[in-house]
C-alpha cells in the first residue's frame, strides 16, 4: 500500500538522519509513528537512509495484521509502546558508545549539561531474548512510560516521543552524552564522580 | 492532607446555607483537581441533562488543584466548571492572578454553588467563617470598583472574583474577573452567577499546604525551574513581550485572523505587536500568584490603565475588527474586563456585525475598522443598551436569526480565538473537539507543535497524524486544567517533572503516563456529557468560511482543511466510534463507568 508524502517525508528525513549520522549501521534499526490505531513503521530489511514507498508498512495496533510478515522485527514491540505509553513516535537506533555503556553500566546518568536538561537518567535493561521478544513488549514500556529513553543492554536504545524528530533528538542526546562518558574514561577520569546525585532518584 | 484539606464548601443560595462537606481523596486523585474535578463534581450536582444553564438548577464547581499554593511556578491559577450559557456544552474555564492560591490557604479545595438567591448576594470564605452576606450595595459596580469595595469591607490582604454589568445582565459570553484584571473569560461562567444573583466571592487564609517530602521537591523544583530558564518562550518571549509577542509569528505564518478570517495577514500588525505595546503604553508587569513567567502586562493609554491587552485580546479588538489603533484596542479590554465580558467573544461578535453590515445582512451601524465606535459597542452589550442587545446574543444566535451563518466563526456557539486553521491544519479538529465550543487551549493548542516548534516543528500543512497529535495534545493540556498549572509551562516542562513534583507533594506514585491517563479520562468524561445534553458528531464541525473558502493571499494562501479525515483519525486514536461515541471498552478502561449515572 502506498503511504502519503506527509509521512514518507517525515521517515525520510529521520531515516537519514539515523543513518549518516552513525547512530545504525546500514540496515539495524528502525522507526515509526502512531496515527489513530495505527502505525507506519520500518519494513524489515530496509536500509533507513535510502527509505522508498514500500519500505513503510502500516500496520494495525490492537489486532494481530499481516503485514506484520514484512515490518520491523521490533514491530509488536513499538506496538506494545504505543498500546501502553503516550508515545506517539519510536526511534530504535544501535548507536554505538550507549550500547557500549550498556555493557558495563546499570543506569547511563548524563553528566553534559544537555543530557541534564533533557535526559537526567536512561534505565538500562537485561532481557534473555533481547530482539524483538514478547519479554520486551512487556517489560520496555514500563519504563517508557516515565523515561523518554531506555536502553536494551548490549542491543541498543529506544525513545519515544510525541514525533519522530524528537525521538531522533533523545538518542542523539543519549549518544553525546555516553560519548562523553567514554571519553573521559579514557583520559582516566571516572565519571560517577561527575554525576548530579538527585539523578540517580529520577 | 497531602495535595488536598480534603474539603469543599457546598453552597446552596436558595436556601442561603453553607455547608463544609468532605472530599474523597480517592475521586481526587482520580481526577485530580480543578477541571477534572469540576467535571466529576458537575455530574453529582447536576445530572439532567435538561437542566437550563442560566436556571437556578444549574451548578458552578470552583475547584483549585494537588498544586495550588505550593511554592513552584505556575500554581496560582483556578478553574470553574458549569453548563455553559452560550454553547449549551459543559465547560471549564481557568483564571489567574491570586484567589487560587489564596482559596487554597483558606483550607478548602473547591466551592460547588447551587440554586438562586432572590436578591444579590456575596460569599466569603475564610479559614475560621464561610458565609453569604447581602451584596445589593455592590450590584451595578465594575469589578474594579467592586475589589476595592470589598476590600474595605473586609480588609486586605483578599481576594475578589466578581461579575460586572456584563453578568449582572447575562450577556451570554460574559465572565467573572479575578481581582478586576483576570477573566474566567470564555463561555459565559459571569451569566450563570448573574442568574443566581452572585456578585463576588471574596477569599483569604494563611494555611499553608504541605509537602510530603521537602528534599525531593526542592530538587525536582530545581529541575522545574532550569527548563523554564532555557526555554525561549517560558524564559524571554513571555517575560519580556507577554503573549502579544505572538503577534508577530502568527501573522508571518499567514493565521492571524484578519477581518473576521477574511484574511491571515494584517497590514497594521506592526502597529499591534507586542513590541510596539512596550514602547508605547506600558506600564509595568503583573504576575499570578507565585508566577516566575509574569506574563501579565499593566497599561497605560493616557486616558484610561488597566490589565492587558494580551494576545488574544488584541487579536480579537485589533486585526480581527480591521483595528489597529492600540490604545483603543487596549481600552476595549479594559472595558471587557470592568464589565466582565469575554474580549474574544465581544470582538468575534462584533467582527460578524460588521460583516454583516458591509454585506447587507442587517445593519448594525459598525464597519470594519471604525475603531472611534470599538468601547461604545462594547459599553452597550454590558448593558444590553440599543444594538447592544442584540450583540449580547452571540455569533450563533445571531446569524440564525438575521442570516450570515457562512461567515458566523464558532463552533456550537463559541467564537473561535486567533488562529487560523487554515494554515495549521491541526487547529480544525482543535476547535471541532474542544469540549467548549472553539476554544485553541481546551483542544489542543498545534500551533505549539506546527508553529512555535515545541517541542518539535511537524508540517503545519500534513493531514497525516495531526488527529492523533491533537488528541494527545489536549489530554496533556486537560492534565494541566486539572492539576491547575498554568499551561504557559508546558513550552518547557515534560510531564517527566510534574509527575515527580505531584509525587513529592503528595505522596503519590503518578509516572508520566499517568497524568496523561487522567487527562483523557477527564476529556472522555466532558465528552460523555455532552452527548448526553445532545450534541453529536454533526456538533464537531467547522463554519463553513473555513472548509469551503480559502485564503487568497500570504503564507497559508490555497490551502484547504480536510476537516473529516483529520476527524476520523481523530476519532480512531480516541476509541471512538466514527460518529465520535467513546466505546464500551474506551470507557472502562478509563474507569469512567461508575461516575456516569445513565451508563
Amino acid at each position: 500500500m502506498a503511504v502519503s508524502n506527509d509521512v514518507l517525508k517525515e521517515f525520510r528525513k529521520i531515516g537519514s538522519a539515523l543513518f549518516t549520522t552513525g547512530l545504525n549501521n546500514s540496515h539495524s534499526g528502525n522507526i515509526s509513528m502512531r496515527v489513530g490505531n495505527r502505525m507506519f513503521i520500518k519494513r524489515r530489511g530496509a536500509m533507513l537512509g535510502y527509505l522508498e514507498p514500500d519500505d513503510i508498512v502500516e500496520v494495525e495496533l490492537y489486532r494481530m495484521d499481516g503485514n506484520l510478515a514484512i515490518a520491523s522485527t521490533e514491530s509488536r514491540v513499538h506496538a506494545s509502546i504505543y498500546i501502553n505509553t503516550e508515545a506517539l513516535a519510536v526511534v530504535h537506533a544501535h548507536s554505538l558508545a550507549t550500547t557500549a555503556l550498556s555493557l558495563v553500566r546499570d543506569e547511563i546518568i548524563p553528566i553534559d549539561v544537555e543530557g541534564g536538561y533533557f535526559i537526567k537518567k536512561v534505565p538500562v535493561l537485561d532481557f534473555e531474548y533481547a530482539s524483538g521478544s514478547k519479554e520486551m513488549e512487556d517489560i520496555l514500556p514500563k519504563y517508557l512510560e516515565n523515561y523518554k529513553v531506555a536502553v536494551v543492554r548490549g542491543h541498543g536504545i529506544f525513545s519515544c516521543a510525541a514525533t519522530l524528530e524528537e525521538a531522533l533528538f533523545y538518542i542523539h542526546s543519549v549518544e553525546s552524552s555516553a560519548q562523553m562518558i567514554i571519553y573521559l574514561s579514557s583520559l582516566g577520569v571516572d565519571s560517577k564522580m561527575l554525576e548530579k546525585g538527585s539523578y540517580e532518584n529520577w | 492532607m497531602l495535595g488536598y484539606w480534603e474539603k469543599y464548601l457546598e453552597v446552596d443560595l436558595t436556601s442561603r446555607t453553607v455547608t463544609e462537606r468532605k472530599l474523597d481523596l480517592s475521586v481526587a486523585r482520580k481526577y485530580l483537581g480543578g477541571r477534572g474535578l469540576g467535571a466529576y463534581l458537575y455530574l453529582q450536582y447536576c445530572p439532567d441533562p435538561d437542566v437550563e444553564p442560566l436556571g437556578p438548577e444549574n451548578v458552578v464547581i470552583i475547584a483549585t488543584g494537588p498544586l495550588t499554593g505550593v511554592p513552584a511556578t505556575g500554581s496560582g491559577r483556578l478553574s470553574a466548571t458549569t453548563r455553559s450559557p452560550l454553547s449549551r456544552t459543559i465547560m471549564d474555564t481557568n483564571v489567574g492572578g491570586m484567589f487560587g492560591a489564596f482559596l487554597k490557604f483558606s483550607g478548602h479545595d473547591a466551592i460547588v454553588i447551587k440554586g438562586k438567591s432572590e436578591s444579590p448576594v456575596g460569599l466569603k470564605v475564610m479559614e475560621d467563617s464561610c458565609e453569604l452576606f447581602d451584596a445589593g450595595d455592590a450590584w451595578g459596580m465594575d469589578t474594579e470598583e467592586t475589589v476595592e469595595f470589598y476590600k474595605k469591607k473586609f480588609s486586605n490582604p483578599l481576594s475578589v472574583l466578581s461579575i460586572g454589568k456584563g453578568g449582572e445582565n447575562k450577556v451570554l459570553y460574559s465572565g467573572v474577573i479575578a481581582d478586576g484584571g483576570r477573566n474566567f473569560g470564555r463561555g459565559g461562567l459571569g451569566a450563570v452567577w448573574g442568574s443566581k444573583n452572585l456578585k463576588a466571592i471574596v477569599t483569604r487564609g494563611r494555611k499553608k499546604p504541605e509537602i510530603f517530602d521537602k528534599s525531593r521537591f526542592e530538587e525536582v523544583k530545581y529541575e522545574l525551574v532550569k527548563v523554564i530558564k532555557a526555554h525561549p518562550i517560558t524564559s524571554k518571549v513571555l517575560p519580556s513581550l507577554g503573549t502579544e509577542g505572538l503577534m508577530k509569528v502568527i501573522d508571518f505564518y499567514g493565521i492571524l485572523p484578519t477581518r473576521n478570517f477574511q484574511q491571515g495577514q494584517f497590514e497594521g500588525v506592526d502597529k499591534v505587536k507586542g513590541e510596539t505595546l512596550m514602547e508605547t503604553i506600558f506600564d509595568r508587569k503583573s504576575a499570578c500568584w507565585g508566577c516566575m513567567i509574569a506574563c501579565g502586562r499593566m497599561t497605560n493609554t493616557g486616558k484610561e490603565k488597566g490589565e492587558g491587552p494580551e494576545y488574544e485580546t488584541t487579536w480579537a479588538m485589533g486585526p480581527n475588527l480591521g483595528i489597529d489603533d492600540l490604545k483603543i484596542i487596549a481600552e476595549a479590554g479594559f472595558h471587557c474586563n470592568r464589565h466582565g465580558l469575554d474580549s474574544v467573544s465581544t470582538g468575534s461578535t462584533i467582527a460578524w456585525a460588521m460583516e454583516a453590515t458591509e454585506r447587507g445582512v442587517y445593519d448594525f451601524g459598525i464597519r470594519f475598522g471604525e475603531a472611534e465606535k470599538l468601547v461604545q459597542y462594547i459599553d452597550m452589550i454590558a448593558s444590553k443598551e440599543g444594538v447592544g442587545e442584540l450583540l449580547a446574543l452571540g455569533t450563533k444566535r445571531l446569524s440564525e436569526r438575521f442570516g450570515g451563518t457562512e461567515f458566523a466563526m464558532h463552533v456550537k456557539g463559541l467564537e473561535l480565538p486567533a488562529y487560523d486553521p487554515r494554515g495549521s491544519k491541526g487547529m480544525g479538529v482543535v476547535y471541532t473537539t474542544s469540549n467548549r465550543g472553539a476554544c485553541h487551549l481546551r483542544g489542543g493548542y498545534s500551533v505549539g507543535f506546527e508553529e512555535l516548534g515545541s517541542p518539535r516543528k511537524i508540517d503545519r500543512f500534513a493531514v497525516a497524524g495531526k488527529g492523533t497529535h491533537v488528541a494527545r495534545s489536549q489530554d496533556v493540556g486537560t492534565f494541566y486544567d486539572s492539576a491547575v498549572v498554568c499551561r504557559f509551562n508546558s513550552y518547557a516542562v515534560g510531564m517527566d517533572i510534574w509527575a515527580r513534583l505531584l509525587n513529592a507533594v503528595s505522596n503519590t506514585n503518578y509516572t508520566a503516563a499517568d497524568l496523561e491517563h487522567i487527562g483523557e479520562r477527564v476529556h472522555n468524561l466532558e465528552r460523555l456529557i455532552n452527548l448526553k445534553l445532545g450534541f453529536s458528531k454533526k456538533d464537531d464541525s467547522l463554519p463553513s468560511r473555513l472548509t469551503r473558502e480559502v485564503l487568497k493571499e500570504g503564507p497559508a494562501a490555497d490551502q484547504e482543511l480536510p476537516l473529516e479525515e483529520m476527524l476520523q483519525e481523530y476519532y480512531e486514536y480516541r476509541g471512538w466510534t466514527t460518529e465520535g461515541v467513546p466505546t464500551d471498552q474506551k470507557i472502562d478502561q478509563l474507569d469512567l463507568r461508575s461516575d456516569v449515572p445513565w451508563l
